[in-house]
């Protein structure tokens, strides 16, 4: 019986990723549903534990409770601290996996109806290999717009189970409740995987081209003299109707328009004209300037005062996503003008869900009461005005969550010194707290502006799917390991400090890795210029090659990130990835020098992205605001497990090597950030000549960074003399011979299939 | 050890976030008799000693001045050896915040010095919101060490903790009262 019902799925299965058409063969976890991957999740954290740091004593999930959690105290259901950190982590993953693939949803059905689903997925000719998350998971090639349903309804599936776990008296092993949420962080790229596909076969954005155009970025970036559009948030549905619809009524350049965090990058690879403000910490100090005349909202981090911002500045304001409608008149039936009219003279706000009738009220609306409204930055004298009212109580101080001086900062600006208030500005998230408290009703998100820069950068617009031929090129040097590495900055602002990713990129370029962006990192990356005035972007190519620096786009353009990683297993290495996951997460584990970072505040759908690198075998570091998150994947090096299997000889071996050596970590300063990450890109799989080069930058950054010396861990990571870094060979050789360091082969074909319960044969990775 | 919070309501579970927040201490001599009573005491330095200024001395010279005075083994995190061996210390171990605390909960481990786990563990100048996260970890995960801070704001998953203080002069005071109190017997 079982049996039977076993074939019977697979029999479904089979016809839904159509199997019959003999692209691959079909590997050993077509869809994979929940208990599949299990074994492979487990063997992850055997080595990369879970480490928990509770946000709270309690849980207070249901009416059986609340429950204290202290001291090996259990919840009325039963569940403990540890359990309790894990189902949370789970709910943060579904949430950020429902969030990009409810947007994937919404732009398919979209593009669906406008092309039809036999419209065929084509991203260029530098791209066969066109979803690799797809054929990995799901083991399906899509073809057409239509073919992405599948895909779409396997998450909405394997969601709907995950999410049932996290009920009340549920899973009972933090081990599951992990496992789970690696299973939400995979599904997670899928879902993006989906939204790029269809976003760009249906908008036409830029594929199989490395040098995409480099468009404005900054809040001064928009001529303000025009009436001016904003967009906030991250489905471009309706932003992509506004620029057809000026470009058909002549008007494409009569009005400004751009956004703020994803649908801003995602206009700018629809229209060059597209500014792209800045990423979501600036959302509220750019509404709250009144600089734009119509704000649309769509989904996702857009903030859920929006409404009462708007009106406050007179800034028309239109919901165009049943996602976020702030209870505002559904208008989508409502005929154009008498809109128009109603915002116009009744300031009236409304939701219209039809993104062509909603991008010609705006338009209409924009042109309108541009004219009349005033929109400039507040003069300095102004600002001194304001400050001078400052009764120095510190209110706002004990309110920042991020503990600055505002309070300090604003009386300087009473003296005429903009200087402290300025150094907060770039550090400041962007909450509005502080003015909130403030008893003398100071504006200081507009004094903060005064001081802040008006400059203007540069962004290249985001350029999707890393093409075939560049993966060839660079599959050799990183798998050897002489392309020390792929560093790719990813997730929400704001940072530590303002400058810290465009020195991370900049560190890392010219020492020839291969750096690549997405999202609002990859905005806040280009908002520094040298001493020569040029941004990242302009300073080094697009191509996905050694020092070279990439922005592949919006947050669901991520995808393209770990799918390069699948990439260089398939095309490179030639391994099958149909249906392959465990093979594919294998191989980039133990052979690909990649890297992810996400040094901001941290949203759930940058928790789903990480987790999804994770299962992936790709680390992640995150900054200091991200420990808020609860869960960290560590090791302990000189603790751990550390046994490979050699595929070519078929025997295990214990390689006492931590590489790599956490799947998930905190690091608090930009510089223990910088001597990490290289360390985190050595692998196992490295030849003597590429093993020396991630030494030769590990050491060199530990010198530069961690007051000289050599890494204490350094012997871990030297197998045999040709690792020795030329630069250093004296000083290592002599520490290693004081420590009594002996030399150990190299592994020829380093696996973890065969170390643990799995159906895949180690036959399956040798290439 | 640490103390039920303060304000406690009766149906304690039903009106608050957190049930067990740290003693707050502020007199040094009752600081250094917890330091003291410690068999295996260690001080985790952090990046945020050599970015403030206390009086006219770096933070992070109390905090060396704190190691030397109570012979307390020091773990330096993210990138402050650099700024130890500026003074000619050497940290007996470098770690990250993460990482040092992930060693500290297990009960096994032999500590900095291969001599056994700490049983009380000093923090300074670590950013209170990664702090709070580490301390927490402790708190539920590490029931053999007690935890104490001594930033200026209160760490409610700390066992002991300094008090907000809002003028620095008070802070320097107390720091300078530990190491006094640590050089007397
Ligand atoms: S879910 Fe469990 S631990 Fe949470 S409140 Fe309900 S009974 Fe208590
Ligand atoms: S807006 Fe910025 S300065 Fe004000 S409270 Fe929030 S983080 Fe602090
Ligand atoms: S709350 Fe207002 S008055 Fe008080 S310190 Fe801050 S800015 Fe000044």
């Amino acid at each position: 019986m079982e049996l039977k019902e076993i074939s019977k799925r697979l029999e479904e299965v089979y016809q839904k990723i159509k199997a019959d058409i003999n692209w691959e063969p079909v590997g050993p976890t077509p869809m994979p549903e929940l208990p599949e991957l299990r074994n492979w999740d487990m063997r992850l954290l055997k080595t990369y534990k879970p480490f928990y740091a509770p946000f709270c004593d309690m849980c207070c999930l249901c009416t059986y409770g609340k429950c204290d959690l202290t001291e090996n105290r259990r919840g009325a259901c039963g569940i403990d601290i540890a359990t309790q950190q894990a189902r949370l982590v789970l709910m943060a993953c579904l949430i950020g996996c429902a969030c990009h693939t409810g947007h994937a949803a919404h732009i398919l059905d979209l593009l669906i109806e406008k092309h039809g689903p036999n419209k065929k997925i084509d991203l260029g000719e530098g791209v066969a290999v066109e979803a690799p998350h797809i054929r990995t998971v799901l083991g399906m090639k899509p073809e057409t717009l239509g073919d992405l349903k599948v895909a779409i309804e396997y998450v909405y599936k394997e969601l709907t189970h995950l999410l049932s776990a996290v009920h009340t008296g549920q899973e009972g092993s933090y081990l599951d409740y992990e496992s789970k949420a690696l299973h939400a962080g995979m599904l997670d790229h899928v879902g993006m995987e989906v939204a790029e596909l269809a976003q760009i076969t249906g908008f036409n954005y830029p594929t199989s081209v490395a040098e995409t155009p480099l468009v404005g970025l900054g809040w001064n970036a928009f001529d303000k003299t025009k009436p001016i559009i904003l967009f906030v948030g991250h489905n471009p549905a309706t932003s992509t109707a506004v620029v057809d619809y000026l470009r058909e009524n002549g008007l494409y350049d009569k009005v400004e328009f751009g956004g703020i965090c994803c649908t801003a990058l995602e206009t700018s690879r629809y229209s060059d004209r597209a500014k792209v403000v800045g990423p979501l910490s600036r959302q509220l100090f750019f509404v709250r300037s009144g600089i734009a005349d119509v704000i649309m909202t769509d989904e996702q981090c857009i903030r859920t005062d929006m409404p009462q911002e708007a009106a406050k500045v007179g800034s028309a304001l239109i919901a165009t996503l049943e996602k976020v409608m702030y209870g505002l008149e559904d208008a989508t039936s409502m005929d154009t003008d008498e809109i128009v009219r109603k915002m116009v003279d009744e300031k009236k706000q409304f939701a219209i869900l039809d993104p062509k009738k909603a991008a010609e009220v705006a338009v209409k609306v924009a042109l309108e009461i541009a004219p009349k409204r005033r929109k400039e930055w507040i003069t300095e004298e102004e600002a001194k005005q304001f400050a001078q009212k400052c009764g120095l109580c510190g209110l706002c101080e004990q309110v920042c969550p991020n503990l600055f001086e505002i309070g300090k900062g604003i009386s300087e600006v009473a003296k005429g010194n903009f200087d402290v208030i300025r150094d907060i500005f770039n550090l400041c998230i962007g909450c509005g707290k502080c003015e909130e408290e403030c008893p003398r009703n100071i504006p200081i998100f507009k004094i903060m502006q005064q001081a802040a820069s008006k400059e203007v950068w540069t962004i290249r617009a985001g350029r999707g799917p890393i093409m075939d031929t560049e993966i060839r090129n660079v599959g050799a040097p990183i798998t050897l390991g002489t392309i020390p590495g792929v560093i790719a900055l990813v997730g929400c602002s704001n940072y530590p400090d303002h400058r810290d990713l465009a020195e991370i990129v900049e560190e890392f370029a010219k020492r020839k890795y291969i750096v690549v962006l997405s999202g609002c990192a990859a905005m806040v990356a280009g908002m520094w210029k040298d001493a020569d005035g040029k941004t990242i972007y302009e300073k080094y190519p697009g191509t996905f090659d050694a020092g070279c620096v990439v922005n592949v786009g919006s947050c669901v353009a991520n995808s393209h990130i770990t799918g390069a990683a699948i990439k260089i297993a398939n095309i490179f290495a030639a391994l099958p990835l149909r249906a392959n996951y465990e093979v594919m997460a294998d191989y980039v584990l133990n052979r690909v020098g990649a890297v992810g970072v996400a040094w901001g505040a941290y949203s759930q759908k940058a928790a789903a992205i990480a987790t999804g690198c994770n299962r992936l075998g790709i680390p992640v570091v995150v900054g200091p605001h991200a420990s808020k998150y609860r869960r960290l994947y560590l090791s302990r090096k000189e603790e751990d497990d550390w046994k490979v299997m050699d595929a070519r000889k078929k025997q295990i071996v214990d390689t006492g090597e931590p590489s790599p050596e956490h799947l998930i970590y905190v690091c608090e300063t930009k510089e223990k950030l910088m001597v990490t990450l290289a360390k985190l890109c050595i692998r196992k799989n490295d030849t003597p000549q590429g093993r020396a080069i991630k030494l030769n930058h590990y050491i060199s950054l530990y010198k530069k960074y961690m007051g000289g010396g050599l890494p204490e861990d350094l012997h871990l990571y030297v197998r045999r003399d040709p690792d020795i870094p030329l630069v250093y060979k004296k000083e290592v050789k002599a520490y290693l011979e004081s420590i009594g360091w002996k030399p150990k082969e190299p592994v020829g074909l380093p696996t973890w299939i065969g170390t643990y319960p799995t159906k895949v044969p180690v036959e399956a990775v040798i290439h | 050890m640490s103390q039920l919070s303060p304000i406690l309501p009766f149906h304690r579970v039903n009106t608050l976030t957190g049930v067990r927040t740290a003693r707050m201490v502020e007199d040094p001599k009752d600081l250094v008799k917890q330091i003291k009573k410690a068999k295996r005491p260690l001080i985790v330095i952090g990046p945020l000693t050599t970015k403030i200024t206390l009086g006219d001395r770096l933070l992070i010279e109390y905090a060396i001045d704190i190691a030397k005075a109570g012979s307390i083994p020091i773990c330096a995190t993210a990138t402050t050896r650099a700024k130890l061996l500026e003074y000619g210390i050497k940290p007996d171990s470098v770690y990250d915040v993460v990482e040092i605390i992930n060693a500290l909960k297990d009960q096994e481990w032999k500590g900095v010095k291969g001599e056994g786990n700490h049983d009380l563990v000093l923090f300074l100048g670590i950013r209170s919101d990664l702090a709070n996260q580490g301390l927490s970890t402790l708190k539920h995960f590490a029931p053999h060490l007690s935890t104490v801070t001594l930033c200026k704001f209160y760490h409610p998953h700390a066992d002991y903790s300094l008090p907000n203080i809002f003028k620095d002069e008070k802070w320097k005071a107390i720091l300078e009262g530990i190491i006094e109190n640590l050089k007397t017997e």
